[in-house]
């Protein structure tokens, strides 16, 4: 078992930042052993840190917190000259050889400067100087050339030369090859590996570039906000990467170059909801909004496949006529379909391009979301059913939300002024749309969701009556992002897709001002989906854990209370049917739960039979009352069956 | 599939006080069809950025130009015919986004000149540029759109470059290492942008880098330049799965990966010649292994399906 040479303990590094009492934290708590004779490569993208880790561990910058010790000896709280002794251990190459060297110096002088420092006799340093120009490949005539007389590739040689000019034991190489040509590189990471076994040297190596770190490196430190996120041998982190991030950036890196996808040439700001654009739009949202990123689980849950006999063969009633199942999805236009019995997968089918991890637009399914996240807060005693959403927003005071409260929102009972037409460009959900940049806008008017919300006004008394109203969720949205005082993607992430084990990242579209769009604007995979419902379904247990309070799910399965009266549309399809925390409620014995999204997505929970169905759809019109019969009869035929 | 752009025997003089000083383009010879894209490769000093150039007419007063360039249906073209198809229909992305905008003017302002210039209707440049930023990934349009470069990172300026070039929408998009100045990860993001406008947008590329990979993973055909001359082109595939030329697989062995034992990288010897006036022969003889007598004259063109490679060594 080789040594350790370099021991760096939980080092931190913290920056003031200006106009802000605030630090920030380049380097967070890092702590890892360099062997003798290895070599360390450090990933990860521009500003995780890299680079302010490797000074602090050289002695270049003092860690605010943590320490060094370099071949036993502590880098703090020494004398000066027994530091520059210390150092003595430790050399140096950067990125840009030419830039490295003093113009004015000669190679000469270049190399031999760290001796003279030292205070070597002239004989050695002569001696030295000529035995090192000559291991790193160049001939003793260029002594006397300066940088800009020498090539890229023979700069860095000199760096290299002047780096090992005191004999170190561990050397830093930051992004060593970047500035050079592939021919140049491969000479100089010939040379690095020829110097390090001829001298037993052990590198410390940063570099963006991963073939660089997986042909040189023996260990790899992945490296994100601070933190290394995963550490292993080059083999396993760059083969069998395990965390997301090591995966996301290696698959960035290795991607065939079609991830990206370029908008479709028919592309319409204002019309791709409707079809045909949706079965693109729908899938590829990230393409043209803005998204912040919603992450999956560190290990995230397999579900067990236990395939349900008879699905496939299943002959639906809807409309008067008689449907099989390919035939009843192709005419609702389904994009992924997922049926979970007993919290295994019974079926599981994607249309339309998509596959497990392709990731689909939830619209209103969003709002169900939002009702579960909303119930942990309420259990905490974070938000307070009976105050006003103004009491949380003060921008909200003077409008609607100044009245309402929170309770009130989450069950759509806000009485408000505000048509929710899908189809009419003047209605104000066109202007909810135009607001969360869902529409063109090129109006002074709505810009993001915080000049558009405060102008809601009320319409009647609250509490009163059921009015399906998507700016109460946007409206609550905001308020729980402001109550925590981070963004709502996060909160989604920290309490519903890690705690629950989502297998992918799921995003979430922002307004221009960065405010989430919680009435719809959450893509996630059909999978992941599934593991919410199955969760719903399980009173708020799973993967171990209570996830949502117990309560909160038999409370929502009731539904609201009868003296809230219901539109038609709702009454004609399930006569018992109610909305509440978020969430419909067919109001049927089975006490069936669903959550639903216009142009046919959903999620459909019924206990009694222990089945969760999740539908992805890009139907080419928002809303059709056949479609919703068609959809109910799908269900309940899935769900009867044995 | 028509040509776009026809290169042929394009050479490069400079000259010093009346007497030719270098020659660093020796006869070069590209074909780029509609929708296609063509990656150059080679090495710094091989002369890629100065094809570029001078397929522009942007070459300093000290060069002289020799042999054809055929572009669309204008025909044969000199530079005094560039000034009109530059900038609208052969548009061009520089390495460098921090230094290829005005440090001075927003971004807005600077994607208004642009379409001003195209003459594009008033009343709807407003629209383009919000359509052009948003193809190419940028959302938050209204703050691009106010930035000054500084405020901007290298990638977000890079894909600004790219919208100001897709403006006019272009026949050719000349691109000359776009992601050279950007870190890996970035500069792959923007890699696959190109490659999926180009395809959505169906322009043609000249997309020129050192970087070998970059090349391979975004070009139907590619050319490896070597000291002012193609040595070895063809469809990309081929090329880099049986590359036939010395030089070629010189470059491809350089690669750096897992696969290959630790300080056994094929490192070519030597460097590019620095100048390559009265160089006769093959220009890689010096450097390579399997040169002998014979490679001191011109080396024959050699075919091997739809290869073509300049060398004594590759039997046809």
């Amino acid at each position: 078992m080789s040594k350790s040479v370099m021991q760096i303990s939980n080092v931190s590094k913290k920056f003031p930042i200006r106009d802000s009492k605030n630090l920030f934290t380049a380097v967070d708590e890092i702590s890892i052993d360099l062997m003798e004779g290895e070599v360390l490569g450090v990933v990860g993208e521009s500003g995780s840190g890299k680079s302010t880790l490797a000074r602090c561990a050289f002695g270049i910058t003092t860690p605010t917190s943590g320490s060094i010790t370099i071949l036993g000896q502590s880098l703090a709280g020494k004398s000066r000259k027994s530091t520059r002794e210390l150092r003595s251990n430790l050399g140096f190459v950067f990125q840009d050889p030419a830039g490295s060297i003093n113009p004015r110096m000669s190679v000469y002088d270049a190399i031999s400067e760290p001796l003279k420092l030292r205070g070597d006799s002239t004989d050695h340093i002569n001696e030295r100087v000529t035995f090192l120009i000559d291991r790193v490949g160049l001939a003793s005539n260029q002594l006397i050339r300066k940088s800009h007389e020498l090539s890229g590739g023979q700069c860095q040689r000199v760096a290299i030369a002047r780096a090992l000019a005191t004999n170190p034991k561990i050397v830093l190489l930051d992004e060593p090859t970047s500035s050079l040509d592939l021919s140049v590189q491969a000479q100089i990471l010939n040379l690095l590996e020829e110097l390090r076994r001829d001298f037993n040297l052990t590198y410390f190596m940063i570099s963006h570039n991963l073939d660089v770190v997986a042909h040189l490196s023996d260990r790899v430190a992945v490296m994100k906000d601070g933190k290394f996120v995963e550490v292993g041998t080059s083999t396993a982190v760059l083969t069998h990467p395990e965390h997301p991030f090591t995966r996301e950036l290696i698959s960035v890196y290795s991607q065939d170059l079609d991830i990206s996808p370029a908008l479709p040439a028919n592309f319409n700001l204002d019309h791709w909801q409707d079809g045909p654009l949706n079965k693109w739009a729908f899938q590829n949202i990230s393409a043209f909004l803005p998204i912040e990123e919603i992450a999956p689980a560190i290990k995230p849950v397999d579900l067990i496949s236990a395939p349900l006999a008879g699905i496939e063969e299943l002959s639906i009633a809807a409309e008067g006529q008689e449907y099989s199942l390919p035939q009843i999805l192709a005419e609702t236009h389904t994009d992924a379909l997922i049926v979970l019995r007993n919290g295994k997968v019974a079926f599981e089918k994607y249309f339309n391009g998509m596959h497990q991890d392709s990731v689909h637009l939830l619209q209103s399914v969003s709002k169900s979301i939002l009702g579960a996240l909303y119930s942990n807060y309420i259990e905490k005693g974070v938000i307070d059913l009976d105050k006003t959403l103004g009491h949380y927003v003060p921008e909200l005071k003077s409008s609607v939300y100044g009245q309402a409260t929170i309770s009130q929102a989450l069950d759509m009972t806000v009485a408000l002024s505000f048509s929710e037409d899908y189809t009419d460009s003047n209605s104000e959900m066109a202007r909810l749309d135009r607001a969360c940049g869902w529409r063109n806008n090129f109006t002074d008017q709505d810009q993001g969701l915080s000049s558009f919300l405060p102008t809601l006004t009320a319409n009647g008394s609250h509490g009163k009556y059921f009015q399906y109203c998507s700016a109460n969720t946007d409206a609550l949205a905001w308020v729980i992002s402001r109550v925590m005082g981070k963004p709502y993607s996060e909160l989604i992430e920290a309490e519903l897709w890690k705690p629950m084990g989502a297998s992918n990242a799921a995003s979430i579209t922002l307004d221009q001002e960065g405010l989430a769009v919680g009435n719809g604007g959450i893509s996630c995979t059909a999978h992941d989906l599934a593991l919410f419902g199955q969760l719903v379904l399980n009173e708020g247990s799973f993967n171990g854990q209570q996830i949502l309070p117990k309560a909160w799910v038999n409370a929502t399965m009731s539904g609201a209370s009868k003296e809230v009266a219901v539109p038609a549309y709702l009454s004609s399809l399930y006569p018992e049917g109610s909305y509440k925390n978020q969430w419909w409620v067919t109001g049927s014995k089975a006490r069936e739960l669903y959550a639903v999204g216009i142009y046919g997505q959903y999620i459909w929970i019924d206990p009694s039979t222990e089945t969760v169905i999740v539908k992805m759809s890009s139907i080419p019109i928002p809303v059709d009352p056949a479609h919703s019969r068609m959809h109910m009869s799908l269900f309940r035929a899935i769900s009867a069956l044995q | 599939m028509s040509t776009v752009l026809k290169v042929s025997n394009l050479e490069v003089d400079f000259i010093a006080a009346g007497t030719v000083i270098n020659t660093p383009l020796r006869g070069i010879n590209l074909e780029i069809s509609s929708g296609q894209t063509l990656g150059i490769v080679g090495e710094t000093g091989c002369g890629k950025t100065l094809t570029a150039t001078s397929i522009m007419g942007l070459l300093p007063s000290s060069a002289i130009q020799r042999g054809s360039i055929e572009f669309a249906e204008h025909g044969l073209v000199n530079a005094a015919d560039m000034a009109d198809i530059r900038g609208s229909e052969i548009t061009m992305i520089f390495q460098n986004p921090q230094s290829a905008f005005n440090p001075i003017f927003t971004i807005g302002t600077q994607l208004h000149m642009v379409a001003v210039r195209r003459q594009i209707a008033r009343n709807k440049i407003e629209q383009l540029l919000h359509a052009r930023l948003r193809s190419v990934g940028l959302n938050d349009v209204k703050r691009v759109m106010n930035s000054y470069p500084h405020e901007l990172s290298g990638g977000m300026l890079q894909r600004c470059m790219i919208a100001m070039a897709l403006i006019s929408t272009p026949k050719l998009l000349i691109a000359d290492e776009p992601t050279t100045a950007l870190d890996a990860t970035i500069g792959h993001q923007v890699l696959g942008l190109i490659r999926s406008l180009q395809q959505s947008e169906g322009f043609a590329m000249l997309f020129i880098s050192h970087d070998v990979s970059a090349v391979a993973k975004v070009s139907d055909v590619m050319a490896v330049v070597y000291a002012g001359r193609v040595v070895e082109s063809g469809p990309t595939q081929d090329v880099m799965n049986n590359p036939q030329h010395p030089y070629t697989k010189g470059l491809l062995g350089a690669i750096p990966s897992a696969k290959k034992p630790r300080g056994e990288l094929t490192a070519i010897t030597g460097n590019v010649p620095s100048s390559l006036k009265a160089l006769t022969g093959c220009s890689f003889a010096k450097r390579c292994t399997s040169a002998d007598a014979q490679c001191l004259g011109e080396p024959p063109i050699i075919q091997i399906k739809e290869q073509v490679i300049a060398c004594w060594k590759v039997a046809p």
